[in-house]
C-alpha cells in the first residue's frame, strides 16, 4: 500500500509570525533538524509529535498533516 | 555537499567517531597485516603496547573532539535525543549487531581450527572495530537521507 504524508508546517510557521524551525522544535520537544526533515517530507513523525505540532498551531491534525494515496 | 554548521549534533559525533577509529585502528591493522608485529607467543608485550597506544590515541581524539564539538555547538549539545535520533540509533545498532555476531561466530567458532594467539585476538578486535564503523556509518547515512 503506497502513500505519502504531506504537511503545511512551513506555511503555518510563516503565518504564525514567522516562527523558526528551532522555536517549533523546542516547543514540541524535537531538534530543529527533525522539524526540517518533517517539513521536507523525509521523516514521518510519531502521532504524539504530530499532535503536538498541530496543537502549537491550534489546528486539528488533518489541517496540518495530509495523507495522500 | 555537507554543510558542517547545519548538520545535527549527533551526526557530528558519529563523524568524529568514524574519524577517530580510521585514524587509529587504520594504521594499527595496517601494521598487523604487514607483519610489523612479529608472531610470538602470548603475551606479546610489543603487540600489547601497540594496541594500548592505539586505544589511548583513540580515546584522546574522542575526548578532544567532544570538547571541541560541545564548545562550537553549546545549544545543540544540551538538547536531548528526540524520536528521530532514537530511531536512527536503533537502526544503526541493529545493523552493527548482525556484523558483530557474524564476526564473533567466525572468530570464536571457525578461526580456532586454523589459527591461534594474536591472529584470533586481532581478528576479534577487527570485527569489533568493523561493527562500530558500520554502526556510525549507518547513523550518518540515516541523517543524510532525512536531511531537510
Amino acid at each position: 500500500m503506497k502513500g505519502s504524508l504531506s504537511n503545511n508546517i512551513r506555511l503555518l510557521r510563516f503565518v504564525q509570525s514567522e516562527m523558526t524551525q528551532a522555536e517549533l522544535g523546542q516547543r514540541v520537544g524535537v531538534t530543529r533538524q527533525t522539524i526540517a526533515a518533517i517539513e521536507a517530507g523525509k521523516y514521518s513523525p510519531s502521532l504524539e509529535v504530530a499532535f503536538r505540532i498541530a496543537g502549537e498551531f491550534k489546528l486539528p491534525l488533518e489541517q496540518v498533516f495530509q495523507w495522500q494515496e | 555537499m555537507l554543510h558542517w554548521q547545519v548538520i545535527p549534533y549527533r551526526e557530528k559525533v558519529a563523524w568524529l567517531s568514524i574519524a577517530a577509529m580510521l585514524a587509529t585502528f587504520g594504521p594499527y591493522f595496517t601494521l598487523v597485516a604487514t607483519g610489523y608485529f612479529p608472531v610470538t607467543p602470548m603475551p606479546d608485550l610489543r603487540q600489547l603496547a601497540g594496541y594500548a597506544v592505539t586505544a589511548a590515541v583513540q580515546v584522546t581524539i574522542l575526548i578532544v573532539g567532544h570538547i571541541v564539538l560541545r564548545r562550537s555547538n553549546p545549544l545543540d549539545a544540551k538538547v536531548a535525543a528526540d524520536e528521530r535520533d532514537i530511531a536512527i540509533k536503533h537502526r544503526s545498532v541493529t545493523t552493527a549487531y548482525y556484523v558483530l555476531i557474524t564476526g564473533m561466530i567466525l572468530v570464536g567458532v571457525v578461526m580456532p581450527f586454523s589459527s591461534n594467539g594474536w591472529h584470533i585476538v586481532n581478528s576479534a578486535l577487527f570485527m569489533i572495530v568493523l561493527a562500530e564503523l558500520v554502526q556510525y556509518s549507518v547513523m550518518v547515512i540515516g541523517y543524510r537521507r532525512q536531511a531537510g
